[in-house]
């Protein structure tokens, strides 16, 4: 097994500190991945749920890879 | 040439004995029933998708609907250099597909476009990852997890102070006592990129029990540093510059 890096090794940690006892699952996540979207873009706060949105997209790269693809999305409407 | 004309008649009563407002208010009305009654839900803006795309015939909801969606997967992926003009195709007409499938599930908690969106993103981004999986066996997967974090590189411990120190030191303890072989190898996995559906795939599993091993073992991770007495700041903050 290679050593760990020093970006792993902070992924890990970052992971590990980001844990809470109730977490959202990816389809979770998904489920209010548009609604988190926009009101992020509009400067609106965020309710229990999408709290927990936002704690997921701390320990998940791939959900947080798509949700900023969706604002992408977004703001090339708005600039359209 | 010929003009056509249509001879619209209304309804008895609309004008009669209210005064100009009155008829001009009518009218409206009566317009506005007309409209409601004859013309299908509109399919473009924010009007009822959900409505279109359930209707008997809703071949031009979901015409319209593709349109939006390779929109959106032009907007997102079209400077990405492993995406051509024919996987924005694939992944929009599969997305449709998938949101069909789903349309119980929309609640209204946001525009049904920016929903749409996150599913056609969601299509992609795993059939993308799909693409950087690794050809490795459940056993070559397990036995890659069992050394893992026992080294760490020089480099990541440039100003090795005593909190930094006692952390990693823990930490390998703990990954070393705490964590099942699969767990060491759920997140060796997740820290070498490994695409999560083939984390998942390779387990036999599925996508939230994948999740749940993987939460389980951050959570062991956790338990076990706070126990050494170490702080969550602590955890969040020595890494992260």
């Amino acid at each position: 097994m290679k050593p760990l890096t020093k970006e792993q090794l902070s992924g890990l940690v970052a992971m590990v500190g980001a844990t809470r006892e109730q977490e959202f699952n990816c389809a979770e996540c998904g489920a209010f991945a548009a609604e988190f979207a926009e009101r992020q873009l509009a400067g609106l706060p965020l309710d229990d749920a999408l709290m927990r949105v936002a704690q997921h997209l701390e320990v998940c790269p791939e959900c947080r890879e798509e949700l900023l693809a969706l604002i992408a999305i977004l703001e090339a409407g708005r600039a359209g | 040439m010929t003009v056509t004309t249509d001879i619209v008649f209304l309804p008895p009563g609309t004008l009669r004995g209210r005064g100009l407002l009155g008829a001009f208010s009518g009218i409206l009305q009566w317009t506005f029933e007309w409209l409601k009654d004859n013309v299908p839900p509109m399919v473009t803006g924010e009007i009822d998708w959900s409505a279109a795309l359930r209707a008997t015939d809703n071949a031009a909801a979901v015409s319209e609907l593709r349109t939006v969606v390779l929109g959106g997967l032009r907007a997102a992926l079209s400077g990405r250099g492993d995406v051509d003009e024919a996987h924005l195709e694939d992944f929009a007409q599969d997305a449709l597909v998938k949101i069909l499938a789903k349309l119980g599930e929309f609640q209204g908690r946001s525009k049904f476009t920016t929903w749409a969106h996150s599913i056609a993103i969601n299509v992609a981004f795993t059939e993308l990852r799909r693409k950087r999986w690794r050809d490795v066996s459940l056993d070559q997967f397990i036995e890659d997890g069992k050394h893992f974090a026992e080294t760490v590189d020089e480099s990541a411990l440039p100003d090795v102070d005593g909190e930094r120190d006692q952390l990693f030191g823990v930490l390998r303890k703990a990954i070393a006592e705490k964590l099942s072989d699969k767990q060491r190898a759920i997140i060796a996995a997740a820290l070498e990129g490994q695409p999560f559906d083939q984390t998942v795939d390779l387990l036999g599993t599925n996508r939230n029990a994948a999740y749940k091993l993987l939460h389980d073992a951050r959570h062991a991770l956790k338990t076990a540093l706070i126990a050494e007495g170490i702080s969550e700041e602590t955890i969040r903050t020595t890494f992260a510059a």
